[in-house]
């Protein structure tokens, strides 16, 4: 697996994290989901979820893993 | 065009609103209250003589030339320091004033050469004037009195000469330096006859405090201090008024011409970002427009291991069209994108993102804003609603306490600096919260009240514990908070920042500062009057950098500290139009004025004016490119007036990405550290060859306007539009302010913006339009742009880049007064006199552990990579933090930066990387090639 | 500056720095422990003042009093304001210069001894008068001011 593809993950984990601490734990995965949409590529988003289908994004937090499903 | 001569008025003008009536010369004139005599003789247009007094400055009263005679009052007072009083009359011209100027005239030039017609200033020189003025006819006490006449010549500065034999000591040099400049670098040595100017210890400038601001060169009324380019062209014949293109502050210059040649940029007074003050870059480090190495002919190349060929302007950019309609053929339309430029008009840029989403049908598009304030765009829009900062420049003068976190203003922003300095010497309090003991903690003059030297990465930590004190003590504005924010997030953030682990104590061990510092601050904050934060890079390069600029709009708003002059939240740009670059809709999900890609009605509406559907998805960011690069899926990029390889974090990542790209096309002025990698180079031109704007930080729209003709033929703007038609893109714009009209109509911020309205008003802050047709100083005065403030939680959250046994020590970077950035522009200047090299900072204690003596060659590793340069040894830098400068290429100290970045914008940490640093005795291996590759890579084959 | 030296002026600065118009007192008692105001120490007063190198100098540079140089072993400061000329203290200054072989106003070429001009030193009943290291000396003719020539010289 890539280093750029890691990437992704970080990213996801990190924008999962700062929502997270907002406090309503039902709203972060949703809140992280639209801030991806809002900000990543297509192209992004559609190589986070291959990873994911592929079993390689292990290191994806709950909420970030709850908010990539969103965005199927 | 002839030269534009401000008027100079004597004294400063006053701010007091009542009046004044008096009689001048049998004239009834009606000033403001604690004007001068001189002032109002001026406003009349009576100019009385003088020569110690200009309007930058206070008056002095030590020349006696502007004597006058007042009814009823016994003597002669000087104009310049008597005020005006209600039914005062006064005689500004009699035959006892006219003999006592005499006198004082003959005094003056039986010490003064008598080589007008070969004097520099001939023509341009106050106290030939004044000679003439007062009917100097003879000089009763000769020349061959004991004189100055062969004092020696001081040519150290390279940007200005002082001549001592021509000084008539008035002080105006001295007094520009302290209360303009704030250096506080010259003085009069001795007394009396004796009496001289004397930089430093009677030591030559270039040796002394000397920052080489300009602004002694511009009050010296007589040719003692001298513009070098003066000297050697002459006097300038015609001028046009236009904006310094270095930095976020936006100094207007007028730049004086002869011909085509630029003679000087001189301060505009009427700058309502600078008030006729100026930095060394903006007045005089723009030689690099006619350096010898500014590449002025497209070029293009095969591969990046061939050298370039020159071609001509046609065949350059129909080679480029056609490569990038063969890659989108190839590897799909998204497959290519590009970079606008902070350093370009907002014509430009806007233009660049319209090529890229109308005729690239894609949003592929950034900005080198996203390696410095996009979080800043993002965290004051999710606060406030608006991706700017909150007040103007001036707003600084009804400052009681000042905040600057994460900005070294003296050296990054010296202008807005020097306006700081003033408000602090005035007795404004000031907090720091830096890890460096940057000047504004102590200088001459200056001493912080308050200076938290934090750990790198730890900003949001510091700001949750200033909040939890001002939280928990009892010092919320709580009216504000009612009337202004909304009270719901309001609560859940006080109850977040009020938790024991938030407190000052709990985070002492993270920060590093001690909680009784920490805790004076967020006192002096919240209770000393106006309160106005300050903040740059330190703040937003950062893993948590957008966190750190929504953490800093809460303290803001939970201590009313926004919405009228003296407060506010205000991020120091780093470049001079990064501002307007972000408002063009340089970002991947944003069109002009920030509105959202997916927002339809905007979408639609720029659809329909470009007569193209626009794609709903955001598109790729510069990280993002590259990575996609490396992924293969990305393969042309069209970047203006950006270095990327040398700017961006982690240089490596950033040439591999670039070196697996089909075409890389390069506009700029000279072949950068990135066109090593390219395979198209397209000239650029200099902001003193095109018309445009540019936007500063306190989102003021200012003309840039064209005084030569482009040398490599083309404005920026030019290029682009021609690289539109070759791709099919229809666009035929006649001139730059047609763009602007484009903007005016799509960008609700911008609606009353027009190059007619900026030539009427000078300046206009957006938003502009029919609310504010003057355009808006101070925002968010009523309510948030978004309606009610809001409040986020501001969790600290560690950065990933952690210390540890194989890299112990963080480092941090930052800039220097002298060179810019990467430093294209002013490594070609004289500007190398004062930084010749980049420097590592480190502590004596770990310089001492690691057998590390000032002046050594160091290596410098992380993980991301290692390079070497020399040690320089200050307790500047607390233990554990090492620091320097990127101005340098050979360096590339962005070879040790990582690829962590801000969670919400990608925006680079630059500021903290765990480093360690070792003995070394050279540039290491990779520095050799590299600079092998690099000449060899900016060959140019011999045309025929 | 050697390292006592720095320890005397650090001293100094200490005791002073905080009070306010520190400069002025603090430039008499660097003047008095060192003889004069050294170069060197110029900018560590400025920083502990909070002032540029150059504010230090205008200062140090106004008062005649200030010395930027060591001072010569001995100093003779003759008056030369108008009660003193009455008393003919040209003629005095016309032998001390001879005397001595330096001139009023500059010291000799070891650097050891010097003639200064000074005015009134409120012995004006009693000049030609003058100051030998600080010390006032007055009828400054004849015999005095042959033993002062030959004990200057000693
Ligand atoms: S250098 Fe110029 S400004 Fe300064 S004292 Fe001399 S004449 Fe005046
Ligand atoms: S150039 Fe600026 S800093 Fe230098 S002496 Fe002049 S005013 Fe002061
Ligand atoms: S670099 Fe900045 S502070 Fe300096 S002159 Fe230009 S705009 Fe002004
Ligand atoms: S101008 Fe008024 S005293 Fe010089």
């Amino acid at each position: 697996m890539s280093q750029t593809r890691e990437t992704l993950i970080t990213m996801a984990n990190q924008i999962a994290t700062f929502f997270q601490s907002q406090g309503a734990p039902d709203l972060a995965a949703r809140d992280t989901a639209q801030h991806i949409k809002d900000f990543w590529a297509p192209r992004m988003r559609r190589d986070l979820l291959d990873m994911i289908a592929a079993g390689e994004a292990q290191r994806l937090s709950p909420i970030a893993s709850d908010a990539m499903h969103r965005l199927k | 065009m002839s030269l534009i001569t401000e008027k100079d008025f004597g004294t400063p003008a006053s701010v007091a609103t009542e009046t004044v009536t008096l009689t001048i010369d049998g004239q009834a004139v009606t000033v403001p209250a604690g004007a001068s005599i001189m002032r109002a003789a001026g406003q009349m247009g009576t100019q009385i003589p003088k020569l110690c007094a200009t309007d930058m400055l206070d008056a002095f009263g030590s020349c006696r030339l502007c004597l006058v005679e007042i009814e009823g009052r016994a003597g002669t007072p000087a104009s310049c320091t008597t005020p005006v009083a209600n039914g005062m009359v006064v005689a500004t011209q009699t035959p006892k004033l006219a003999k006592l100027r005499k006198g004082v005239m003959e005094l003056y030039i039986s010490d003064h050469p008598l080589d007008c017609l070969t004097c520099a200033a001939n023509g341009d020189c106050e106290l030939q004037d004044m000679a003439g003025a007062v009917g100097l006819r003879e000089v009763r006490y000769g020349y061959q009195g004991h004189n100055h006449l062969n004092a020696a010549t001081d040519a150290s500065n390279p940007y200005f000469t002082y001549d001592p034999a021509k000084c008539i000591v008035c002080s105006r040099c001295v007094r520009a330096c302290e209360d303009v400049q704030g250096t506080f670098a010259l003085t009069i040595a001795g007394r009396g006859f004796g009496s001289r100017v004397s930089p430093g210890q009677s030591e030559l400038f270039l040796g002394s405090e000397c920052v080489s601001c300009g602004a002694c060169v511009q009050a010296c009324p007589t040719a003692t201090l001298t513009e070098t380019k003066v000297i050697e062209i002459g006097q300038p014949e015609h001028s046009a008024i236009t904006t310094c293109a270095y930095c976020g502050v936006g100094c207007t210059f007028k730049a004086e011409m002869r011909g085509e040649e630029l003679v000087r940029m001189v301060p505009y007074k009427d700058g309502k970002a600078n008030r006729g003050h100026s930095c060394v870059k903006g007045r005089f480090a723009w030689g690099y427009a006619t350096h010898r190495e500014r590449v002025l002919e497209p070029m293009i190349r095969a591969s990046t291991d061939d050298p370039w060929t020159v071609v001509s302007w046609d065949e350059a950019i129909s080679h480029t069209a056609s490569e990038f309609r063969r890659i989108q053929a190839k590897y799909g339309k998204d497959s290519v994108g590009g970079i606008t430029s902070s350093r370009c008009t907002n014509e430009e840029t806007f233009l660049v993102q319209k090529l890229i989403r109308a005729a690239f049908h894609n949003n592929n598009v950034d900005t080198c804003a996203r390696v410095c304030h996009s979080p800043t765009g993002y965290g004051l829009k999710t606060t406030f609603g608006a991706s700017a900062g909150t007040q103007d420049f001036d707003s600084v003068e009804h400052c009681d306490v000042m905040l600057v976190m994460g900005a070294n203003p003296t050296d990054a922003h010296p202008v807005f600096a020097s306006r700081m300095k003033k408000r602090l010497r005035q007795g404004a309090k000031l907090i720091v919260i830096d890890p460096r003991r940057i000047d504004l903690v102590r200088s001459a003059h200056i001493r912080a009240d308050h200076h938290l030297a934090l750990k790198p990465g730890t900003n949001v930590a510091m700001l949750d514990a200033i909040a939890h004190v001002i939280v928990t003590e009892g010092l919320v504005n709580e009216t504000y908070v009612r009337e202004r924010c909304d009270l719901e997030d309001f609560q859940h953030w006080a109850a977040f920042v009020a938790r024991p682990e938030n407190s000052p104590e709990a985070l002492e061990a993270v920060t590093g500062v001690a909680a009784q510092s920490v805790r004076a601050a967020a006192r002096l904050y919240a209770t000393g009057g106006n309160a106005a934060i300050y903040y740059g890079l330190g703040v937003t390069e950062h893993s948590q950098g957008s966190t750190t600029v929504m953490a800093i709009a809460n303290l803001a708003m939970a201590t009313g500290n926004i919405g009228r002059p003296g407060v506010g939240v205000n991020p120091l740009r780093g470049q001079n139009n990064v501002q307007g670059a972000c408002d063009m809709g340089s970002f991947p999900h944003e069109l002009s004025g920030y509105r959202h890609i997916s927002d339809e009605g905007a979408r639609n509406l720029f659809g329909a004016d470009w007569g193209v559907t626009l794609d709903a998805d955001p598109g790729l960011r510069i990280p993002n490119m590259l990575d996609a690069a490396i992924e293969g899926e990305f393969k042309g990029i069209y970047i203006q007036g950006e270095d990327i390889l040398q700017s961006d974090p982690n240089t490596k990542h950033v040439a591999a990405g670039l070196a697996a790209m089909e075409c890389v096309v390069v506009q700029d002025l000279f072949l950068n550290e990135t066109a090593n990698l390219a395979h198209v180079f397209l000239p650029g031109s200099t902001f003193l060859e095109k018309d445009g704007t540019f936007t500063n930080a306190e989102r003021r729209i200012q003309r840039v306007r064209r005084v030569m003709s482009p040398r490599n033929g083309y404005a920026d703007w030019e290029v682009t539009q021609m690289l539109a038609r070759a791709l099919g893109y229809p666009m035929d714009y006649q001139h730059p302010s047609q763009i602007m009209d484009e903007i005016a109509r799509l960008t609700p911020s911008f609606a009353g913006v027009s190059y007619d309205r900026l030539d009427a008003l000078g300046s206009i802050q957006w938003p502009c339009n029919e609310t504010a047709p003057e355009g808006t100083p101070l925002m968010h005065m009523e309510r948030f742009v978004r309606g009610l403030g809001r409040f986020v939680v501001t969790e600290y959250v560690p950065t990933d880049e952690k210390v540890g046994p194989r890299f112990p020590l963080l480092l941090t970077t930052g800039r220097i007064l002298s060179q810019y950035n990467v430093g294209a522009q002013t490594r070609r200047t004289e500007n190398a006199a004062w930084h010749e090299e980049d420097l590592l900072e480190i502590h004596p204690h770990d310089a001492e552990e690691r057998g590390v003596k000032s002046g050594d060659w160091v290596k410098l590793a992380s993980r991301a990579g290692e390079t070497a340069l020399r040690a320089k040894i200050t307790d500047r830098v607390a233990p554990g933090v090492v620091y320097t400068t990127f101005h340098h290429p050979l360096t590339q100290a962005n070879v040790i930066t990582t690829d962590f970045s801000d969670w919400a914008t990608n925006c680079p940490e630059y500021k903290v990387t765990a480093v360690q640093v070792s003995r070394g005795n050279g540039p290491v291996d990779w520095q050799i090639s590299y600079a092998e590759k690099a000449s060899r890579s900016r060959r140019i084959e011999a045309t025929s | 500056m050697r390292d006592e030296e720095i320890a005397t002026l650090q001293a100094i600065l200490a005791d002073q720095a905080a009070r306010p118009g520190a400069l002025l007192p603090i430039l008499h008692q660097v003047q008095h422990a060192f003889g004069f105001i050294p170069k060197d120490a110029v900018p560590q007063i400025a920083l502990a003042l909070n002032l540029t190198r150059a504010e230090v100098h205008g200062v140090v540079t106004f008062y005649a009093d200030f010395r930027q140089t060591p001072p010569a072993r001995k100093v003779i400061k003759l008056c030369r304001a108008e009660a003193c000329q009455a008393r003919d203290s040209d003629a005095t200054a016309a032998r001390l210069e001879q005397g001595l072989g330096v001139t009023l106003g500059a010291a000799s070429a070891d650097g050891s001894l010097a003639l200064e001009p000074i005015y009134c030193l409120g012995l004006c009943a009693s000049g030609p008068a003058a100051l030998v290291n600080e010390t006032p000396v007055a009828r400054l003719t004849g015999e005095r001011l042959e033993r002062l020539i030959a004990e200057a010289l000693a």
